[in-house]
């Protein structure tokens, strides 16, 4: 799965104009500075690509809890700021699509309620079971927004992030191949 | 926006489990047959980490760099080499 080649030119010219914004080519700032000015510039372009949507209003409002964020996401986003720092309204998937998803994913046990058998022990399936929540835990702590997220809002949310980031690692690479050749030009 | 009721199908589900599956790198390799949820989830985090963390990386990568860069010339050579791929 892959964006299209609009995204990543709109991902590409807004990170350049952030780098523009924040002077990042003058020599008055320092390497961890700089570097900061960079990821954030990538990010917010790469919301700014992506437009609204639950992981990128997350990302948004986490990136704004630091005020000095604010005028380079301004600066970045335009418009699509304010859009973009509005508070979510969940949309929810009827609960039988959990029921769905959970078969989908082979954790539902068909079997009745067992009655109490001389092994006490927990069936593979319980651990299964177990074990995916605990991921979905990790889950929802790496995609921006994701702990108001659940079921199949959440997975998407997560192919859509993971596509992005995809995308954004893809046109740093080629910035920084040709920042390299560009530097042994000088 | 409004809140939204919607169903979703099983067929919704299972395409969205496979997109998820090709997407991660060592679902390409192992080539078809469907993995478990739970590993299904611990490759999408570790695949999520490993993106953030390259990302990371090459921001610093490129700090060390950007104090060179004309931004119109690296702008049309990228997109050059986007066009051609």
């Amino acid at each position: 799965m892959q964006v299209r080649n609009s995204f990543k030119l709109a991902l590409l010219k807004q990170m350049l104009l952030g780098f523009q914004l924040s002077a990042v080519s003058s020599n008055s700032m320092s390497v961890p500075e700089r570097k900061n000015a960079i990821k954030l510039s990538a990010d917010a372009a790469m919301v700014f690509a992506r437009g609204s949507t639950r992981w990128t209003r997350g990302l948004v409002a986490g990136l704004s809890e630091n005020s000095n964020n604010e005028d380079l996401l301004r600066g970045i986003l335009g418009k699509k700021y304010e859009r973009l720092s509005l508070p979510c309204r969940s949309s929810w998937k009827i609960p039988r699509s959990r029921k769905i998803l959970k078969r989908c994913l082979g954790l539902c046990s068909r079997r009745k309620k067992a009655t109490a058998t001389q092994h006490d022990v927990k069936s593979g399936s319980t651990l299964a079971r177990r074990l995916v929540k605990k991921r979905i835990q990790v889950l929802k702590k790496l995609l921006p927004g994701g702990e108001s997220m659940a079921g199949f809002s959440l997975l998407d949310q997560t192919l859509d992030y993971a596509v992005s980031l995809k995308a954004q690692v893809d046109i740093m690479r080629r910035l920084l191949k040709i920042s390299k050749a560009s530097n042994l030009n000088k | 926006m409004s809140s939204r009721r919607s169903r979703v199908s099983e067929e919704e589900i299972n395409e969205l489990i496979s997109k998820l599956q090709s997407l991660l790198p060592e679902a390409r390799r192992r080539g078809g047959g469907r993995a478990s949820a739970a590993k299904l989830l611990k490759e999408t985090c570790n695949y999520i980490r490993s993106l953030n963390r390259e990302v990371d990386d090459l921001s610093g990568r490129l700090s060390a760099l950007m104090a060179t860069v004309d931004n119109n010339s690296a702008e049309a050579e990228i997109i050059r080499s986007l066009l051609r791929s």
